[in-house]
């Protein structure tokens, strides 16, 4: 089956993608880039990467700008999944939804709307599972955006491997968060995987942090 | 214990979403996965409990099958059906399926006593078909628009329109210990 994936550049999106290419062609890739940085739908730090990332895969990207505003957005949404299927024949749509319903709603009307297949491989996996599954699946990924205590400015840039994934549990029970970012605690951003031709290096960042929030801004990466 | 769990899935992508958060509800207990296709009369021999799983709204090949799944009603055991599942435990007593959409956290009132759940919740619902008039099968809870919970009124076999597995696992769990 010819599959679009709904692409954040993100490890949910980015393994869910994995997962998928496993059993089926991943065709392209499917960007919304929210003006909206709280958005409820879309993941938003760091998207302007993601072209990279479809270099590096050698999988097309479609991106579609919203201006992120709750309803509209979901137009926006349409209309990208609508560019995918006329443009890239695809006949369902992969996402990386673990837990919330209210994003998974709106894409399962879409593709339903539309006749497509619609693909949750992450769906309801424990938030210490999907984590021992990105070390698992060799998927590098580095944090681009904090909101929750006890994330500290050192946390930005900062790679999840193993030991990081230690951390995290450690922190989930101390201080009630989820250990992979379902609650918005953090963002990530993908930088190498078994599917990269080349690994994505960040040049140069700067740090914007203040009181357990922050984001990586990244201002010059390639692929190496 | 020994449960049979029949995924309803024709892509095996889709057993992710619809089959192992099931199995990951009932994870202590032994249990098989078997595909929709290998269902026969013998299948359920070697199980105490059936459950059988949901698959994606566009995905209607197990309706190629319910002949098979008939020959589950004579095995006496007890049975979950979930979604698809639900649509299949209908047509083994030749429930009239009908076309009814729903996507999403819906309320549901319970309206008689049973071993699976109490009282009023939301139901993550998920499908395109449902059933509206039903001759073997009490209703034992219900949303504004469709029959969400059902129970045969001889045997002990359920069907919820919904996914149970999303925010309703003590569904699983109880049917698991009936």
């Amino acid at each position: 089956m010819k599959l679009g994936v709904l692409f954040s550049g993100g490890k949910d999106s980015y393994l869910a993608m994995q997962m998928a290419s496993e059993q089926h062609q991943v065709s392209c890739l499917l960007t919304i880039n929210s003006s909206n940085k709280d958005s409820w739908m879309f993941h938003t730090p760091a998207i302007e990467w993601t072209k990279l990332q479809s270099e590096s895969l050698g999988i097309s990207q479609i991106i579609q700008k919203t201006e992120g505003i709750k309803d509209a957005e979901l137009v926006d949404l349409l209309k990208l999944v609508k560019r995918a299927k006329n443009q890239y024949s695809i006949q369902g749509i992969v996402t990386g939804a673990l837990a919330s319903t209210y994003q998974s709603t709106r894409i399962q009307k879409i593709c339903n709307d539309l006749g497509l297949w619609c693909f949750n491989p992450l769906w309801q996996l424990s938030q210490e599972n999907l984590l021992r599954l990105l070390i698992d699946s060799e998927i590098s990924s580095v944090i681009t955006g904090i909101a929750a205590e006890p994330f500290d400015e050192s946390w930005l840039g900062k790679e999840i491997n193993s030991y990081t994934v230690d951390e995290l549990l450690l922190y989930s029970k101390k201080y009630r968060i989820n250990p992979a970012g379902e609650g918005g605690e953090f963002e990530s951003l993908v930088i190498d995987s078994p599917m990269f031709e080349k690994k994505l290096e960040i040049i140069s960042s700067k740090k914007h942090y203040s009181n357990f929030s922050g984001r990586l801004e990244i201002r010059e990466a390639k692929l190496i | 214990m020994n449960i049979l769990v029949i995924s309803t899935c024709q892509e095996k992508l889709s057993e992710n979403e619809f089959v192992l958060p099931i199995t990951e509800i009932i994870k202590s207990y032994k249990f098989d996965i078997v595909d929709y296709t290998s269902v026969d009369s013998s299948i359920a021999l070697n199980y105490d409990k059936i459950i059988i799983c949901g698959t994606s709204l566009q995905d209607n090949d197990y309706l190629n099958f319910l002949e098979n799944f008939k020959t589950l009603s004579s095995s006496n055991k007890p049975i979950l059906g979930i979604c698809s599942g639900f649509q299949i435990v209908c047509s083994m007593f030749d429930e009239e399926i009908i076309e009814r959409q729903e996507i999403g956290m819906i309320d549901v009132k319970t309206e008689i006593d049973n071993p699976l759940i109490k009282g009023n919740f939301q139901a993550y619902n998920m499908h395109n078909f449902s059933v509206d008039k039903l001759n073997s099968f009490n209703v034992l809870a219900r949303s504004n628009k469709t029959i969400q919970l059902i129970s045969h009124k001889n045997l002990k076999i359920f069907g919820a329109s919904f996914h149970p597995e999303v925010r309703n696992e003590q569904i699983i769990t109880n049917f698991v210990l009936i």
